[in-house]
Protein backbone atom coordinates (compact mmCIF):
# COMPACT_ATOMS: atom_id res chain seq x y z
CA UNK A 1 0.00 0.00 0.00
CA UNK A 2 1.42 3.39 -0.96
CA UNK A 3 1.98 6.10 1.63
CA UNK A 4 -0.70 8.40 0.15
CA UNK A 5 -3.39 5.72 0.06
CA UNK A 6 -2.52 4.74 3.64
CA UNK A 7 -2.86 8.39 4.67
CA UNK A 8 -6.13 8.63 2.77
CA UNK A 9 -7.42 5.47 4.48
CA UNK A 10 -6.38 6.86 7.86
CA UNK A 11 -8.20 10.14 7.13
CA UNK A 12 -11.35 8.25 6.07
CA UNK A 13 -11.34 6.29 9.30
CA UNK A 14 -10.70 9.48 11.27
CA UNK A 15 -13.59 11.17 9.48
CA UNK A 16 -16.01 8.39 10.42
CA UNK A 17 -14.77 8.49 13.99
CA UNK A 18 -15.29 12.25 14.08
CA UNK A 19 -18.82 11.92 12.68
CA UNK A 20 -19.63 9.26 15.28
CA UNK A 21 -18.25 11.39 18.11
CA UNK A 22 -20.19 14.45 16.97
CA UNK A 23 -23.39 12.40 16.74
CA UNK A 24 -22.75 10.97 20.20
CA UNK A 25 -22.08 14.33 21.86
CA UNK A 26 -25.19 15.87 20.29
CA UNK A 27 -27.57 12.99 20.98
CA UNK A 28 -26.33 11.74 24.36
CA UNK A 29 -27.65 14.65 26.49
CA UNK A 30 -31.17 13.91 25.25
CA UNK A 31 -31.02 10.37 26.67
CA UNK A 32 -28.78 10.75 29.71
CA UNK A 33 -29.71 13.12 32.52
CA UNK A 34 -26.89 15.60 33.07
CA UNK A 35 -26.74 18.08 35.96
CA UNK A 36 -28.37 21.43 35.20
CA UNK A 37 -25.95 23.90 33.66
CA UNK A 38 -25.74 27.13 35.62
CA UNK A 39 -24.60 30.14 33.67
CA UNK A 40 -24.94 33.88 33.57
CA UNK A 41 -27.08 35.41 30.84
CA UNK A 42 -24.97 37.35 28.34
CA UNK A 43 -25.33 41.16 28.52
CA UNK A 44 -26.57 41.52 24.93
CA UNK A 45 -29.39 39.00 25.58
CA UNK A 46 -30.29 40.76 28.84
CA UNK A 47 -30.55 44.06 26.95
CA UNK A 48 -33.22 42.70 24.61
CA UNK A 49 -35.13 41.11 27.50
CA UNK A 50 -35.01 44.39 29.44
CA UNK A 51 -36.30 46.28 26.41
CA UNK A 52 -39.29 43.96 25.99
CA UNK A 53 -39.87 43.91 29.73
CA UNK A 54 -39.95 47.71 29.90
CA UNK A 55 -42.95 47.91 27.53
CA UNK A 56 -46.41 48.54 28.93
CA UNK A 57 -49.34 46.15 28.29
CA UNK A 58 -50.94 46.89 24.93
CA UNK A 59 -47.63 47.91 23.35
CA UNK A 60 -46.96 46.56 19.86
CA UNK A 61 -43.93 44.35 19.21
CA UNK A 62 -43.31 43.38 15.60
CA UNK A 63 -41.39 40.11 15.26
CA UNK A 64 -40.01 39.41 11.78
CA UNK A 65 -39.40 35.68 11.35
CA UNK A 66 -36.84 36.16 8.56
CA UNK A 67 -35.70 32.55 8.20
CA UNK A 68 -36.81 29.17 6.96
CA UNK A 69 -36.80 25.68 8.53
CA UNK A 70 -33.04 25.27 7.91
CA UNK A 71 -32.42 27.69 10.79
CA UNK A 72 -35.32 26.49 12.95
CA UNK A 73 -33.09 24.83 15.53
CA UNK A 74 -31.58 28.16 16.54
CA UNK A 75 -34.33 30.66 15.77
CA UNK A 76 -37.56 28.81 16.64
CA UNK A 77 -36.71 28.75 20.38
CA UNK A 78 -35.98 32.50 20.25
CA UNK A 79 -39.31 33.17 18.53
CA UNK A 80 -41.19 31.04 21.04
CA UNK A 81 -39.50 32.62 24.08
CA UNK A 82 -40.06 36.19 22.85
CA UNK A 83 -43.69 35.47 21.94
CA UNK A 84 -44.28 33.86 25.33
CA UNK A 85 -42.82 36.92 27.02
CA UNK A 86 -45.09 39.19 24.94
CA UNK A 87 -48.25 37.19 25.68
CA UNK A 88 -47.51 37.01 29.39
CA UNK A 89 -46.85 40.76 29.60
CA UNK A 90 -50.00 41.64 27.65
CA UNK A 91 -48.04 43.02 24.69
CA UNK A 92 -49.40 42.61 21.17
CA UNK A 93 -47.07 40.61 18.94
CA UNK A 94 -47.29 41.49 15.24
CA UNK A 95 -45.62 38.70 13.28
CA UNK A 96 -44.49 38.89 9.65
CA UNK A 97 -41.81 37.37 7.45
CA UNK A 98 -39.72 38.19 4.40
CA UNK A 99 -39.17 34.47 3.76
CA UNK A 100 -42.12 32.71 2.14
CA UNK A 101 -40.54 29.31 2.78
CA UNK A 102 -40.83 29.81 6.55
CA UNK A 103 -44.45 30.92 6.54
CA UNK A 104 -46.12 27.74 7.73
CA UNK A 105 -43.50 27.24 10.42
CA UNK A 106 -44.16 30.76 11.72
CA UNK A 107 -47.89 30.12 11.86
CA UNK A 108 -47.31 26.95 13.83
CA UNK A 109 -44.98 28.65 16.34
CA UNK A 110 -47.42 31.51 16.88
CA UNK A 111 -50.42 29.21 17.41
CA UNK A 112 -48.52 26.84 19.73
CA UNK A 113 -47.02 29.65 21.81
CA UNK A 114 -50.40 31.36 22.17
CA UNK A 115 -51.82 28.06 23.44
CA UNK A 116 -48.88 27.58 25.82
CA UNK A 117 -49.17 31.12 27.18
CA UNK A 118 -52.88 30.54 27.81
CA UNK A 119 -52.07 27.34 29.70
CA UNK A 120 -49.20 28.89 31.70
CA UNK A 121 -51.33 31.88 32.65
CA UNK A 122 -54.32 29.63 33.45
CA UNK A 123 -56.35 31.94 31.26
CA UNK A 124 -59.89 30.86 30.39
CA UNK A 125 -60.09 32.73 27.14
CA UNK A 126 -57.76 31.82 24.27
CA UNK A 127 -55.56 34.43 22.60
CA UNK A 128 -57.40 35.56 19.48
CA UNK A 129 -55.84 36.56 16.16
CA UNK A 130 -56.66 40.15 15.29
CA UNK A 131 -57.35 41.07 18.90
CA UNK A 132 -54.46 39.73 21.01
CA UNK A 133 -51.95 39.18 18.24
CA UNK A 134 -51.53 39.68 14.51
CA UNK A 135 -50.07 37.34 11.93
CA UNK A 136 -49.44 39.40 8.82
CA UNK A 137 -47.73 36.61 6.91
CA UNK A 138 -45.50 37.17 3.90
CA UNK A 139 -45.21 39.86 1.26
CA UNK A 140 -42.44 40.10 -1.34
CA UNK A 141 -40.22 43.14 -1.63
CA UNK A 142 -37.66 42.88 1.16
CA UNK A 143 -36.11 46.39 1.47
CA UNK A 144 -38.99 47.88 -0.52
CA UNK A 145 -41.46 46.19 1.78
CA UNK A 146 -39.72 47.73 4.82
CA UNK A 147 -39.85 51.17 3.16
CA UNK A 148 -43.51 50.56 2.31
CA UNK A 149 -44.34 49.56 5.88
CA UNK A 150 -42.49 52.62 7.09
CA UNK A 151 -44.97 54.82 5.24
CA UNK A 152 -48.10 52.72 5.38
CA UNK A 153 -48.09 49.44 7.28
CA UNK A 154 -51.74 48.59 6.71
CA UNK A 155 -51.37 49.39 3.02
CA UNK A 156 -48.48 46.96 2.74
CA UNK A 157 -50.51 44.27 4.52
CA UNK A 158 -54.12 45.10 3.70
CA UNK A 159 -55.12 41.65 5.02
CA UNK A 160 -53.49 39.41 7.57
CA UNK A 161 -52.51 35.81 6.86
CA UNK A 162 -56.02 34.57 7.66
CA UNK A 163 -57.66 37.07 5.30
CA UNK A 164 -58.91 39.51 7.96
CA UNK A 165 -58.65 43.17 6.83
CA UNK A 166 -56.00 44.98 8.86
CA UNK A 167 -57.63 48.43 8.56
CA UNK A 168 -60.28 47.71 11.20
CA UNK A 169 -58.25 45.24 13.26
CA UNK A 170 -58.47 46.04 16.98
CA UNK A 171 -54.96 44.71 17.63
CA UNK A 172 -53.54 47.29 15.22
CA UNK A 173 -55.32 50.32 16.63
CA UNK A 174 -52.93 53.24 16.73
CA UNK A 175 -50.50 51.57 14.35
CA UNK A 176 -50.31 52.88 10.81
CA UNK A 177 -46.55 53.08 10.24
CA UNK A 178 -43.45 51.33 11.50
CA UNK A 179 -42.66 54.22 13.84
CA UNK A 180 -45.91 53.52 15.71
CA UNK A 181 -44.53 50.16 16.82
CA UNK A 182 -42.88 50.08 20.23
CA UNK A 183 -40.25 47.56 19.20
CA UNK A 184 -39.29 45.50 16.16
CA UNK A 185 -37.33 42.28 16.60
CA UNK A 186 -35.76 40.64 13.57
CA UNK A 187 -35.06 36.92 13.85
CA UNK A 188 -32.57 36.61 11.03
CA UNK A 189 -30.85 33.82 9.16
CA UNK A 190 -29.75 36.04 6.29
CA UNK A 191 -28.95 39.67 5.58
CA UNK A 192 -32.29 41.02 6.75
CA UNK A 193 -30.78 42.78 9.80
CA UNK A 194 -28.95 45.29 7.60
CA UNK A 195 -32.17 45.84 5.63
CA UNK A 196 -34.14 46.53 8.82
CA UNK A 197 -31.44 48.94 10.00
CA UNK A 198 -30.79 50.84 6.76
CA UNK A 199 -34.36 51.04 5.47
CA UNK A 200 -36.27 50.67 8.74
CA UNK A 201 -35.01 51.80 12.14
CA UNK A 202 -32.51 54.42 10.94
CA UNK A 203 -35.08 56.01 8.69
CA UNK A 204 -38.35 55.67 10.60
CA UNK A 205 -36.92 55.75 14.12
CA UNK A 206 -38.10 52.73 16.07
CA UNK A 207 -36.11 50.48 18.42
CA UNK A 208 -34.76 47.34 16.77
CA UNK A 209 -33.73 44.12 18.48
CA UNK A 210 -32.08 41.19 16.76
CA UNK A 211 -31.99 37.43 17.14
CA UNK A 212 -29.61 35.83 14.71
CA UNK A 213 -28.03 32.49 13.89
CA UNK A 214 -24.68 32.07 15.66
CA UNK A 215 -22.62 32.26 12.49
CA UNK A 216 -23.95 35.73 11.79
CA UNK A 217 -24.01 37.13 15.33
CA UNK A 218 -20.48 38.66 15.22
CA UNK A 219 -21.64 40.83 12.29
CA UNK A 220 -24.22 42.50 14.54
CA UNK A 221 -21.83 43.71 17.26
CA UNK A 222 -20.96 47.03 15.52
CA UNK A 223 -24.68 47.89 15.36
CA UNK A 224 -25.12 46.90 19.00
CA UNK A 225 -22.31 49.19 20.13
CA UNK A 226 -23.56 52.09 18.01
CA UNK A 227 -27.04 51.75 19.54
CA UNK A 228 -28.69 50.92 16.21
CA UNK A 229 -29.63 47.56 17.71
CA UNK A 230 -31.01 47.53 21.26
CA UNK A 231 -30.27 43.89 22.07
CA UNK A 232 -28.96 40.72 20.49
CA UNK A 233 -29.69 37.04 20.88
CA UNK A 234 -26.82 35.16 19.24
CA UNK A 235 -27.51 31.58 18.18
CA UNK A 236 -28.81 28.82 20.39
CA UNK A 237 -27.03 30.29 23.42
CA UNK A 238 -28.93 33.56 22.94
CA UNK A 239 -32.18 31.61 22.72
CA UNK A 240 -31.29 29.71 25.92
CA UNK A 241 -30.53 33.03 27.63
CA UNK A 242 -33.97 34.37 26.75
CA UNK A 243 -35.68 31.12 27.79
CA UNK A 244 -33.90 31.35 31.13
CA UNK A 245 -35.01 34.97 31.56
CA UNK A 246 -38.67 34.21 30.84
CA UNK A 247 -38.51 30.91 32.73
CA UNK A 248 -39.59 29.01 29.64
CA UNK A 249 -37.37 25.91 29.93
CA UNK A 250 -37.57 25.34 26.19
CA UNK A 251 -35.66 23.55 23.47
CA UNK A 252 -32.63 25.87 23.61
CA UNK A 253 -31.98 25.33 27.33
CA UNK A 254 -32.35 21.59 26.84
CA UNK A 255 -29.81 21.76 24.00
CA UNK A 256 -27.08 23.52 25.99
CA UNK A 257 -25.39 20.28 27.05
CA UNK A 258 -25.34 19.08 23.41
CA UNK A 259 -23.85 22.35 22.25
CA UNK A 260 -21.34 22.47 25.10
CA UNK A 261 -20.11 18.94 24.48
CA UNK A 262 -19.95 19.45 20.69
CA UNK A 263 -17.87 22.62 21.12
CA UNK A 264 -15.55 20.91 23.60
CA UNK A 265 -15.18 17.99 21.17
CA UNK A 266 -14.27 20.28 18.27
CA UNK A 267 -11.75 22.17 20.44
CA UNK A 268 -10.30 18.85 21.57
CA UNK A 269 -10.00 17.64 17.97
CA UNK A 270 -8.25 20.85 16.90
CA UNK A 271 -5.80 20.64 19.82
CA UNK A 272 -5.17 16.93 19.15
CA UNK A 273 -4.51 17.52 15.45
CA UNK A 274 -2.11 20.38 16.25
CA UNK A 275 -0.31 18.37 18.91
CA UNK A 276 0.12 15.55 16.36
CA UNK A 277 1.46 18.03 13.79
CA UNK A 278 3.92 19.55 16.26
CA UNK A 279 5.07 16.09 17.37
CA UNK A 280 5.65 15.04 13.76
CA UNK A 281 7.57 18.26 13.12
CA UNK A 282 9.67 17.71 16.25
CA UNK A 283 10.47 14.14 15.17
CA UNK A 284 11.46 15.28 11.66
CA UNK A 285 13.69 18.02 13.11
CA UNK A 286 15.19 15.51 15.54
CA UNK A 287 15.97 13.06 12.72
CA UNK A 288 17.48 15.80 10.56
CA UNK A 289 19.74 17.09 13.34
CA UNK A 290 20.43 13.57 14.71
CA UNK B 1 -32.08 53.16 -32.30
CA UNK B 2 -29.07 54.47 -30.33
CA UNK B 3 -31.39 56.78 -28.40
CA UNK B 4 -33.76 53.94 -27.46
CA UNK B 5 -31.02 51.48 -26.65
CA UNK B 6 -28.66 53.69 -24.67
CA UNK B 7 -29.69 57.31 -24.09
CA UNK B 8 -33.28 56.69 -22.95
CA UNK B 9 -32.38 54.00 -20.35
CA UNK B 10 -29.62 56.25 -18.99
CA UNK B 11 -32.05 59.18 -18.68
CA UNK B 12 -34.60 56.96 -16.89
CA UNK B 13 -31.96 55.60 -14.49
CA UNK B 14 -30.63 59.10 -13.76
CA UNK B 15 -34.09 60.63 -13.26
CA UNK B 16 -35.50 57.85 -11.06
CA UNK B 17 -32.24 57.44 -9.15
CA UNK B 18 -31.92 61.15 -8.40
CA UNK B 19 -35.62 61.34 -7.45
CA UNK B 20 -35.11 58.46 -4.99
CA UNK B 21 -31.97 60.11 -3.63
CA UNK B 22 -33.54 63.56 -3.19
CA UNK B 23 -36.75 62.08 -1.79
CA UNK B 24 -34.83 60.72 1.22
CA UNK B 25 -34.00 64.25 2.37
CA UNK B 26 -37.37 65.89 1.72
CA UNK B 27 -39.84 65.47 4.61
CA UNK B 28 -42.98 66.38 2.65
CA UNK B 29 -46.22 64.36 2.12
CA UNK B 30 -45.65 64.43 -1.66
CA UNK B 31 -42.21 62.99 -1.14
CA UNK B 32 -43.61 60.23 1.10
CA UNK B 33 -46.37 59.47 -1.41
CA UNK B 34 -43.79 59.23 -4.19
CA UNK B 35 -41.72 56.79 -2.16
CA UNK B 36 -44.75 54.66 -1.32
CA UNK B 37 -45.79 54.54 -4.96
CA UNK B 38 -42.29 53.65 -6.14
CA UNK B 39 -41.71 50.94 -3.54
CA UNK B 40 -45.10 49.41 -4.33
CA UNK B 41 -44.11 49.29 -8.00
CA UNK B 42 -40.75 47.75 -7.12
CA UNK B 43 -42.53 45.05 -5.12
CA UNK B 44 -44.95 44.32 -7.97
CA UNK B 45 -42.11 44.05 -10.47
CA UNK B 46 -40.11 41.98 -7.98
CA UNK B 47 -43.01 39.52 -7.78
CA UNK B 48 -42.40 38.61 -11.41
CA UNK B 49 -38.90 37.51 -10.45
CA UNK B 50 -40.57 34.51 -8.79
CA UNK B 51 -41.89 33.39 -12.19
CA UNK B 52 -38.49 33.97 -13.77
CA UNK B 53 -36.83 31.96 -10.99
CA UNK B 54 -39.30 29.09 -11.36
CA UNK B 55 -38.89 29.10 -15.14
CA UNK B 56 -35.10 29.15 -14.85
CA UNK B 57 -35.07 26.26 -12.37
CA UNK B 58 -37.44 24.08 -14.35
CA UNK B 59 -35.68 24.87 -17.64
CA UNK B 60 -32.34 23.81 -16.16
CA UNK B 61 -33.77 20.49 -14.99
CA UNK B 62 -35.57 19.85 -18.30
CA UNK B 63 -32.20 20.26 -20.01
CA UNK B 64 -30.54 17.85 -17.56
CA UNK B 65 -33.21 15.22 -18.16
CA UNK B 66 -33.17 15.70 -21.95
CA UNK B 67 -29.40 15.31 -22.08
CA UNK B 68 -29.44 12.44 -19.56
CA UNK B 69 -26.75 14.29 -17.59
CA UNK B 70 -25.24 12.43 -14.62
CA UNK B 71 -27.78 12.48 -11.78
CA UNK B 72 -30.69 13.37 -14.10
CA UNK B 73 -32.97 11.17 -11.99
CA UNK B 74 -32.81 13.76 -9.21
CA UNK B 75 -34.17 16.32 -11.67
CA UNK B 76 -37.27 14.16 -12.13
CA UNK B 77 -37.94 14.56 -8.41
CA UNK B 78 -37.88 18.35 -8.83
CA UNK B 79 -40.87 18.03 -11.18
CA UNK B 80 -42.63 15.46 -9.02
CA UNK B 81 -42.20 17.65 -5.93
CA UNK B 82 -43.17 20.87 -7.69
CA UNK B 83 -46.20 19.31 -9.42
CA UNK B 84 -47.44 17.65 -6.22
CA UNK B 85 -47.16 20.81 -4.11
CA UNK B 86 -48.73 23.04 -6.81
CA UNK B 87 -51.60 20.56 -7.27
CA UNK B 88 -52.44 20.23 -3.55
CA UNK B 89 -51.94 23.99 -3.10
CA UNK B 90 -54.45 24.77 -5.83
CA UNK B 91 -56.84 22.05 -4.63
CA UNK B 92 -56.69 23.61 -1.12
CA UNK B 93 -58.66 20.80 0.50
CA UNK B 94 -61.52 21.23 -1.96
CA UNK B 95 -61.84 24.99 -1.45
CA UNK B 96 -59.92 25.90 -4.60
CA UNK B 97 -57.07 28.36 -5.09
CA UNK B 98 -59.20 31.38 -4.18
CA UNK B 99 -60.79 29.79 -1.11
CA UNK B 100 -59.66 30.42 2.48
CA UNK B 101 -56.36 28.82 3.47
CA UNK B 102 -56.85 25.42 5.14
CA UNK B 103 -54.58 24.70 8.08
CA UNK B 104 -54.57 20.93 7.97
CA UNK B 105 -54.61 20.18 4.29
CA UNK B 106 -52.20 18.13 2.16
CA UNK B 107 -50.09 21.17 1.39
CA UNK B 108 -49.55 21.69 5.10
CA UNK B 109 -48.68 18.00 5.48
CA UNK B 110 -46.11 18.19 2.68
CA UNK B 111 -44.58 21.31 4.16
CA UNK B 112 -44.43 20.05 7.71
CA UNK B 113 -43.37 16.45 7.15
CA UNK B 114 -41.27 16.66 3.97
CA UNK B 115 -39.95 20.18 3.40
CA UNK B 116 -39.12 21.06 7.03
CA UNK B 117 -37.26 17.80 7.87
CA UNK B 118 -35.35 17.91 4.55
CA UNK B 119 -34.18 21.49 5.10
CA UNK B 120 -33.34 20.87 8.75
CA UNK B 121 -31.38 17.74 7.83
CA UNK B 122 -29.32 19.45 5.15
CA UNK B 123 -28.38 22.27 7.51
CA UNK B 124 -27.70 20.05 10.52
CA UNK B 125 -25.15 17.87 8.73
CA UNK B 126 -23.03 21.01 8.59
CA UNK B 127 -21.98 20.24 12.19
CA UNK B 128 -20.32 17.02 11.03
CA UNK B 129 -18.50 18.73 8.17
CA UNK B 130 -17.31 21.58 10.40
CA UNK B 131 -15.94 19.17 13.00
CA UNK B 132 -14.16 17.12 10.33
CA UNK B 133 -12.82 20.19 8.50
CA UNK B 134 -11.60 21.76 11.77
CA UNK B 135 -9.71 18.58 12.61
CA UNK B 136 -8.11 18.27 9.18
CA UNK B 137 -7.26 21.89 8.34
CA UNK B 138 -7.07 24.08 11.46
CA UNK B 139 -3.30 24.08 11.97
CA UNK B 140 -1.04 26.55 13.78
CA UNK B 141 1.43 26.81 10.89
CA UNK B 142 2.36 30.50 11.37
CA UNK B 143 1.76 33.44 13.72
CA UNK B 144 -1.46 34.55 11.99
CA UNK B 145 -2.86 31.00 12.11
CA UNK B 146 -1.97 30.77 15.82
CA UNK B 147 -3.90 34.00 16.51
CA UNK B 148 -6.90 32.71 14.57
CA UNK B 149 -6.73 29.40 16.40
CA UNK B 150 -6.55 31.00 19.84
CA UNK B 151 -9.41 33.42 19.04
CA UNK B 152 -11.55 30.57 17.69
CA UNK B 153 -10.99 28.42 20.77
CA UNK B 154 -11.73 31.31 23.14
CA UNK B 155 -14.99 32.16 21.34
CA UNK B 156 -16.06 28.54 20.89
CA UNK B 157 -15.50 27.74 24.54
CA UNK B 158 -16.62 31.11 25.89
CA UNK B 159 -19.99 30.90 24.16
CA UNK B 160 -21.14 27.60 25.70
CA UNK B 161 -22.45 27.42 29.28
CA UNK B 162 -20.06 24.67 30.35
CA UNK B 163 -17.24 27.24 30.35
CA UNK B 164 -18.52 28.78 33.57
CA UNK B 165 -18.28 25.49 35.44
CA UNK B 166 -14.74 24.93 34.16
CA UNK B 167 -13.78 28.51 34.94
CA UNK B 168 -15.18 28.22 38.46
CA UNK B 169 -13.30 24.96 38.98
CA UNK B 170 -10.02 26.42 37.69
CA UNK B 171 -10.12 29.95 39.10
CA UNK B 172 -12.66 29.76 41.93
CA UNK B 173 -16.42 30.36 42.09
CA UNK B 174 -15.95 34.13 42.16
CA UNK B 175 -14.33 33.97 38.73
CA UNK B 176 -16.83 31.92 36.73
CA UNK B 177 -16.87 34.42 33.82
CA UNK B 178 -13.19 34.26 32.84
CA UNK B 179 -13.77 32.39 29.55
CA UNK B 180 -17.07 34.05 28.68
CA UNK B 181 -15.48 37.42 29.47
CA UNK B 182 -12.56 36.62 27.17
CA UNK B 183 -15.02 35.63 24.40
CA UNK B 184 -16.86 38.93 24.90
CA UNK B 185 -13.58 40.86 24.63
CA UNK B 186 -12.72 39.06 21.36
CA UNK B 187 -16.20 39.78 19.98
CA UNK B 188 -16.40 43.39 21.12
CA UNK B 189 -12.91 44.62 20.23
CA UNK B 190 -10.90 42.85 17.50
CA UNK B 191 -13.99 41.34 15.84
CA UNK B 192 -15.92 44.60 15.94
CA UNK B 193 -12.98 46.63 14.65
CA UNK B 194 -12.57 44.28 11.69
CA UNK B 195 -16.31 44.09 10.99
CA UNK B 196 -16.68 47.87 11.16
CA UNK B 197 -13.84 48.33 8.69
CA UNK B 198 -15.45 45.83 6.33
CA UNK B 199 -18.90 47.45 6.65
CA UNK B 200 -17.46 50.93 5.99
CA UNK B 201 -15.45 49.65 3.01
CA UNK B 202 -18.42 47.84 1.49
CA UNK B 203 -20.68 50.86 2.06
CA UNK B 204 -18.25 53.27 0.42
CA UNK B 205 -17.92 50.84 -2.49
CA UNK B 206 -21.70 50.65 -2.82
CA UNK B 207 -21.98 54.46 -2.83
CA UNK B 208 -19.26 54.74 -5.48
CA UNK B 209 -20.92 52.07 -7.62
CA UNK B 210 -24.33 53.74 -7.25
CA UNK B 211 -22.90 57.08 -8.39
CA UNK B 212 -21.23 55.38 -11.36
CA UNK B 213 -24.60 53.87 -12.38
CA UNK B 214 -26.51 57.13 -11.79
CA UNK B 215 -24.13 59.16 -13.96
CA UNK B 216 -23.97 56.55 -16.71
CA UNK B 217 -20.31 55.59 -16.16
CA UNK B 218 -21.21 52.00 -15.28
CA UNK B 219 -23.38 50.60 -18.08
CA UNK B 220 -22.92 46.85 -17.86
CA UNK B 221 -26.52 46.45 -16.60
CA UNK B 222 -27.67 47.52 -20.07
CA UNK B 223 -26.09 44.37 -21.51
CA UNK B 224 -23.68 44.02 -24.39
CA UNK B 225 -20.57 45.10 -22.48
CA UNK B 226 -19.45 48.63 -21.64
Amino acid sequence: MSESSAASRGMTIARWVIYALVALTVVLPYFVVFPTLKYKVSPESAKLFDKVNSLKPGAHVMIAFDYDPASSAELDPMGRAILLHCFKKGLIPVVMTHWSSGLDNDRKILAETAARAQEDMKRQEPFVSGRDYVFLGFRPGYSNLVLNMGENLKGSFDKDFYGQPTAAMSALQGVSQLKDLDLVIDLAAGASVEVWIAFGSDRFHFPLGVGSVAVQAPNIYPYLQSGQVCGLLGGLRGAADYEQLVDANGAAMRSMWSQSLAHVLIIGLILFANARMLLARYRRTGKATG
Amino acid sequence: MFFKRLTLPLIIVFAIGMAGFVQYYVPHPWSDAFQEEMTTWFRVIGGFALFLGAYSLLHMHVTRIRRAAPGWGYSVFVFIGAAAMIAVGLYNDGKGPLGPDQQKDWFDWGYRWVFVPCQATIFSILAFFIASAAFRTFRARNAAAVMLLVAAIIVMFGRVPINEGVSGWLFGQDHRQVFSGAATVVNEYPNMAAKRAIILGVSLGAIAQSLRILFGIERSYLGGGD
